[in-house]
């Protein structure tokens, strides 16, 4: 039959060999892939399993909760509070869309470009890891680059944990401040574990007990897809252990006390900086430290702009950095201390030594005034220290020589740290013959021996020493390392451990010559010399101090920081019994040893003291105010 | 004995040429093989849609909906008298070359290349057509060259007819597929009977090419993924990327393979492409070897049946054409599931049946109609 429409074709030659040779092809092809596969799964199929969970599976770090820090009676001085924080990701941002998505961002956080391409940039070395662009970042915001993730690749919105100081600037520089790590943290910090985006303790005891509160981050195990994103956890190999905290020596009402007295003398005078520092002398526990000016540590803990920080840094006062520790600064009179004890105890004199004090005392050309520029007539040492006779120690330094001083000066702790768990202590200066040598080339000339006798030439040194020699002097003998933090506290408020006051060494001084010290400090206040300080209902023993520096004005005066070290004993008030409180000082009691020091303060009278007396009053509640306005004027007067 | 019998009240024969067709001759392996493949293909595409195979516009509905028209387009191509594409060889062949055309002008494609025509929400990939398309003007030729297929002048014919599609194809550039075209060229002049020394001497021509088509035709990015198999770990984030990660898939797959929609390579995006140029990967990470075993079965029995239909075939078209798409499907599966098993180059090659597309689902449905139409009018064969 044939087809209506179709011719029918002739039947086609068929090629059986052809078709054989085809269907082997087909058998081989199918083959070869079936053996490949055999080859992957069955033969290597455990190698493959292995690299499948390698792909899929992280581990990935579990942050530690940071501990807390309280004051000495449970208030809080940091929360952890939860905020928005803007991360880059950088090998997810395309190359060709950073300057778009740096653009956006600078305008929707408000920040500089410079800034965020500094942050994108700043862990060149991971960029697979989150790096931290913003934190504290405005709710509305966050989820306004949440909504935009699409136009904002690689870029990611977290909640996490951020400082939050609810003092403000009352204890920044004891607090300090923590802060994004930068790449040098993470060098240093190598085995630590820390994050591209992780904060640490930049200042403060946040910095010297970073290790303590950040605790120890866990390990998780979690189920990554392509682009590195947590799918979900799997399981917590390693649970987070969250950080301790610190209940620090710190007494937020003393340390009010001393930023409102230091605060007051500030403002009228118009003092660019100023310490004022109390401390326990039997245990070495600081309960106040505050210098000012001072910053609030909320604005680093935020994340502080370039620019602003640039402000901080370059404001005269220098704000950032913490004058009581930080200052290299002549202490003046309050140096008496160092010279009378050195004097006392190497036998140049005694309690019952009259020496002569004159209008100066004269080597070759030289001339060496005493402060009044007339002398005090004869005077023993209790008169001597009292009226702060510069002649009188004139002569008791000449007598120890210079290395004699600054080994008594040591013996107080003068040229050395301290200690105290607060990032950037310095030494000071404790001038001797080598180190001139060293630096100079030169000895130490006779009249240098006589300035250094009254705190001034070359000596230099943090309020902090001082304050920590007149406790030593207050404790009859015991220098001790100035305490920060009180206790260490687990994350259920167990205490974990106590800090015990730590013994830097025994002054090599007799009690008898630290009791005579004792009572001529107590005689510089009855005396006077600090006006009416004695008229308060407590017994106060101390050094003023008048410290010049600087260049000579136009009247050939010299500017010059007031000083006010001293010390309360432990049951203060006055008796009929003691009514010079000689008795009171005699003993070694003492549980407050104080400090002020305001920096060129060029006042009538001794600012420190005012700002050290107002002190006393709040903080023993004392019914009395006895803070004479005239004191605070500013004349450049040369008082001591 | 006639070549046509009549076969009155069967399967809804064509009406009034009871004599041309009949559906009790219908290749029902064919039929289910493909259609077994398609299934294989319905699960991937299932597997692969993230979740929530069953909402609108997801792999997997737009798999049922590609196989509906699929079936619907066998049916239709399975009706028609294949021999009314030999009268209409010509226009087929001017039509297929104007829609290569088109979509060099207004295509669209990932990185500069032309591929798919976007005609409202569908994409298509014209050149999926036109290897069916051009398996029938193949076939019509050699069906015309009955006598005279030894001679020089039909493997020359056969070239020059292949030539501007292929090269259509090959500017896109779209390698792969115009390689796809060399293989139905290749298969369909051997089947249909060639002279063996004009098929050796162009594969000679073939081989000689491939130094100059290195130098001059590839473009960088195709010279790197061709290579990258030899050593996928020289460029692990790129080309090499790939098929490292569809090996860990397929490896990672075992003997019963992680179960559907549980394979971490294909669910946590490693494996690139999962639904389409990838897809054997898939099913190997989550039916494993006996998945595996499965398809490659499958493949191999549908290319069995093909050459079936084409040696029972008393037309040389139906030879000519049944060799054609056998050529096809055998390149393609060997070229894309060698890529997922490591042994050959990345080419963005499909395959057939089980890759994600309607372009190459349809146009294979098209062509195994054409095979059925073949198959259906023959009548028994004598032995």
């Amino acid at each position: 039959m044939k087809g209506v429409f179709f011719d029918e074709p002739a039947r086609p030659a068929r090629l059986w060999p052809r078709f054989v040779i085809f269907a082997l092809i087909i058998a081989l092809v199918v083959a070869t892939l079936g053996l490949r596969l055999f080859t992957l799964q069955i033969v290597s199929g455990g190698y493959y399993a292995g690299l499948a969970r390698e792909n899929r599976i992280r581990l990935q770090p579990l942050r530690a909760p940071r501990g807390l820090i309280f004051d000495r009676s449970g208030r809080q001085l940091v929360n952890n509070v939860a905020t928005f924080a803007v991360k880059a990701r950088p090998a997810d941002l395309p190359f060709s869309q950073r300057p778009a998505v740096i653009e956006r961002l600078a305008t929707l956080l408000d920040m500089s470009a410079v800034d965020i391409t500094e942050a994108f940039d700043r862990a060149a070395a991971n960029r697979f890891e989150l790096a931290n662009v913003a934190r504290g970042v405005p709710e509305e915001v966050a989820l306004i680059i949440r909504e935009e993730h699409l136009e904002l690749p690689g870029i990611e919105v977290v909640v996490e944990p951020q400082r939050e100081y609810p003092y403000g600037d009352l204890v920044a520089h004891v607090l300090g401040f923590t802060g994004a790590v930068t790449p040098d943290d993470l060098a240093r910090s190598g085995s630590l574990g820390y994050l591209n985006d992780d904060t640490i303790g930049k200042q403060g005891v946040e910095a010297t007990f970073e290790e303590i509160l950040r605790g120890e981050y866990g390990v998780e195990q979690v189920e990554v897809d392509a682009r590195g994103e947590e799918i979900r956890q799997l399981r917590t190999l390693q649970p987070a252990q969250p950080g301790d905290s610190l209940e620090l020596t710190i007494d937020v009402d003393a340390q009010r006390d001393a930023e409102t007295a230091l605060r007051w003398a500030m403002d009228r005078v118009g003092l660019e900086r100023g310490v004022v520092m109390a401390m326990n002398p039997q245990t070495g526990e600081i309960l106040a430290m505050v210098s000012l000016p001072a910053y609030d540590n909320n604005a680093f803990a935020e994340g502080i702009s370039a620019v602003e920080y640039q402000e901080l840094l370059n404001e005269p006062g220098g704000p950032l950095r913490n004058h009581a520790i930080a200052d290299h600064v002549p202490p003046g009179s309050t140096y008496k201390l160092v010279t009378g004890t050195g004097g006392l105890q190497d036998g140049i004199l005694t309690d019952k030594t009259i020496l002569q004090t004159r209008p100066y005392l004269s080597i070759g050309p030289y001339k060496y005034w005493d402060w009044n520029r007339q002398g005090f007539g004869p005077l023993n040492i209790y008169e001597g220290f009292g009226r702060s006779s510069g002649t009188f120690f004139f002569q008791i330094a000449g007598e120890l020589g210079i290395d004699r001083l600054a080994y008594w000066a040591s013996q107080f702790g003068f040229g050395e740290r301290t200690g105290i768990d607060l990032p950037g202590e310095v030494r000071g200066v404790l001038p001797t013959n080598d180190w001139k040598m060293r630096l100079m080339n030169e000895p130490i000339y006779p009249g240098e021996v006589y300035q250094a006798g009254i705190g001034q030439g070359y000596d230099s040194f943090p309020p902090i020493q001082v304050l920590n020699a007149y406790a030593a002097l207050a404790n009859g003998g015991k220098l001790l390392k100035p305490q920060i933090v009180r206790r260490i506290l687990g994350p259920d408020g167990e205490v974990v451990d106590e800090v015990e006051p730590e013994l830097i060494h025994e002054l090599a001084v007799d009690d008898d010559v630290l009791r005579i010290m004792r009572r001529a400090a107590r005689r510089v206040v009855t005396i006077r010399q600090t006006y009416n300080l004695v008229d308060l209902p407590i017994v106060v023993a101390g050094k003023t101090g008048t410290a010049e520096f600087g260049v000579r004005d136009d009247k050939g005066r010299l500017p010059y920081h007031s000083w006010f070290a001293g010390f309360v004993p432990k049951d203060p008030w006055k008796r009929d019994s003691d009514p010079n409180g000689v008795e009171a000082v005699s003993r070694t009691d003492s549980e407050l040893a104080v400090l002020a020091f305001a920096y060129d303060s060029r006042t009538t009278g001794n600012a420190a003291t005012e700002i050290a007396k107002y002190f006393l009053q709040m903080h023993y509640d004392l019914d009395v105010d006895l803070r004479q306005d005239w004191i605070l004027e500013r004349d450049n007067f040369y008082g001591q | 004995m006639g070549t046509m019998r009549v076969q009155p009240g069967r399967l809804g024969s064509l009406g009034s040429r009871p004599a041309t067709g009949t559906w009790h001759d219908f290749d029902l392996q064919l039929a289910f093989y493909a259609l077994g493949l398609t299934v294989v293909g319905l699960l991937m595409a299932y597997t692969s849609s993230g979740g929530a195979p069953l909402e609108a516009g997801s792999i997997f509905t737009r798999g049922l909906m590609w196989l509906a028209i699929a079936i619907v387009m066998f049916t239709v191509a399975a009706s028609i008298d294949y021999r009314w594409l030999k009268t209409l060889a010509w226009p087929v062949y001017l039509v297929n070359l104007s829609l290569l055309v088109l979509t060099l002008i207004v295509g669209s494609g990932v990185g500069g290349v032309s591929r798919w025509v976007t005609i409202g929400p569908l994409q298509f990939q014209f050149s999926e057509l036109a290897k069916i398309l051009m398996a029938v003007v193949l076939a019509n030729y050699l069906a015309s060259r009955q006598g005279k297929m030894k001679s020089l002048a039909t493997t020359v014919g056969a070239f020059l007819l292949m030539m501007p599609a292929l090269a259509l194809v090959l500017i896109q550039p779209d390698l792969g597929t115009s390689l796809v075209f060399g293989a139905i060229l290749f298969g369909s002049l051997f089947l249909s009977g060639a002279g063996l020394r004009w098929l050796l001497i162009a594969a000679a021509g073939v081989v000689a090419m491939v130094p100059i088509a290195w130098t001059y035709v590839l473009v960088d990015y195709q010279k790197r993924r061709l290579i990258s198999f030899l050593d996928p770990a020289a460029d692990p984030q790129n080309s090499g990327y790939q098929l490292i990660q569809s090996q860990i898939a397929v490896g990672s797959g075992g003997l019963f393979g992680k179960g559907l929609t549980n394979g971490s390579q294909t669910q946590l995006d490693y494996l690139p492409v999962s639904a389409t140029d990838f897809v054997g990967a898939t099913l190997a990470e989550e039916l494993g070897f006996v998945g595996g075993v499965v398809l490659l079965l499958l493949f191999a029995a549908l290319l069995w049946r093909i050459l079936v239909v084409g040696w029972r075939s008393r037309d040389p078209f139906g030879l000519a054409f049944a060799a054609g798409i056998a050529s096809m499907l055998l390149f393609q599966l060997m070229v894309n599931l060698g890529m997922v098993l490591g042994i050959m180059p990345v080419t963005g090659i499909p395959l057939p049946f089980v890759t994600h597309g309607g372009a190459s689902l349809t146009s294979y449905a098209v062509g195994l109609g054409i095979l059925q139409s073949i198959a259906m009018r023959q009548g028994r064969p004598a032995w």
